[in-house]
């Protein structure tokens, strides 16, 4: 094997190490070693180990960048799948929701589902500070509204989650609508917010760590592509 | 699916994988790819792996298949007979009809 085709392999192998994640980790080296190994194998086999081989053989082993890319997209949905930090799973399904639709609808659950956690938590802790302004609000239309109201009778706007049924769901600012409005649960708001804050961020947790991990075992079992395109 | 099936007949080496499945166009794998999987089924513990000098002036990792990778391949072979079994089912009015064009046409 001539220089030219040993230093091709150390470039493209120290490109993908470099790509797989800075800092040393013991399963990217053991991944570049096998790569190494692969086209090792794969250019000896080679009758005449020349440069335009070698060359087709690392584009059939693919794009260091892309290779990296789908490391890591494994590697924070498998840790995803064993957690529960709220931020981790965040990380893994906006990496997820790039790959296609089922990411993207993980990534919405988990971005409605954490806010209304947030908004049950937060209504909880601001309710003794401003305990006419936080509640379970009655407004006109059947509205039911959780969290904080702007205190006006007209133009009245509620900051939080809003439900009107049967479909009406709003997650953020319930556009002005004219009052009045009537609070339902006074000091009890700060036990059934917090209750509600806790099943909504164990159910949010569950669910989408439901999905990734059967993501998972999808892509695993499916992660088939023709290869003899690339080659 | 396929990879673990592959090492059902053996311990096997990455190319080694490759090239069982490169006899089934369907099944090609892009080659990079596979040490990606192949490193997520020991996460899950369904394979094991040990570096093995081939003599062949640079070692090789073989693979081969845990209890659990076992037990998982006999539950995805079940799966697999079921679901292939019904789809043939609810083909077969299809291949009929196809082999009756073919038989009009000729």
């Amino acid at each position: 094997m001539t220089s030219d085709i040993t230093d091709a392999i150390n470039q493209y192998c120290a490109r993908l190490r470099k790509a797989l994640g800075k800092g040393s980790s013991h399963e990217a080296d053991e991944i570049v070693l096998e790569v190494r190994s692969h086209i090792l194998e794969r250019i000896e086999a080679e009758e005449t180990p020349t440069p335009e081989a070698l060359a087709k053989i690392l584009r059939a082993v693919g794009d260091p960048k892309e290779l990296a890319a789908e490391y890591r997209t494994q590697t924070i949905l498998h840790r995803a799948s064993r957690s529960t930090s709220p931020w981790l799973m965040l990380r893994a399904t906006l990496r997820w929701a790039r790959k296609g639709t089922l990411g993207v609808i993980a990534f919405f659950t988990m971005v409605v589902g954490y806010g209304c956690t947030a908004v049950f938590f937060l209504s909880a802790m601001l309710k003794p500070f401003f305990p006419s302004r936080v509640g379970l609000w009655l407004a006109p239309e059947h509205t039911l509204s959780f969290g904080f109201w702007n205190g006006r009778l007209s133009a009245t706007e509620i900051y939080g989650i809003s439900v009107r049924p049967p479909v009406s769901f709003v997650l953020g600012t319930l556009s002005p609508t004219n009052g009045p409005v009537r609070e339902l649960l006074g000091p009890w708001l700060i036990p059934v917010a917090i209750l509600c804050g806790l099943l909504c961020l164990f159910a949010t947790t569950f669910l989408v760590r439901s999905l990734i991990r059967r993501f998972g075992r999808q892509r695993r079992d499916l992660q088939f592509s023709h290869s003899a395109s690339l080659a | 699916m396929a990879i673990l099936a592959t090492l059902m007949q053996g311990r096997r080496y990455g190319l080694e994988i490759l090239r069982s499945l490169d006899g089934t166009a369907s099944l090609a794998l892009a080659e990079g790819t596979l040490y990606l999987i192949l490193n997520r089924l020991k996460g899950d513990g369904l394979v094991e792996s040990e570096w093995i000098d081939a003599g062949t002036g640079h070692p090789r990792k073989y693979y081969w298949l845990t209890q659990a990778g076992h037990e998982r391949i006999r539950a995805m072979a079940k799966f697999w007979a079921k679901f292939s079994a019904d789809l043939n089912a609810l083909m077969d009015p299809a291949r009929i009809s196809m082999k009756e064009n073919i038989r009009d046409d000729e």
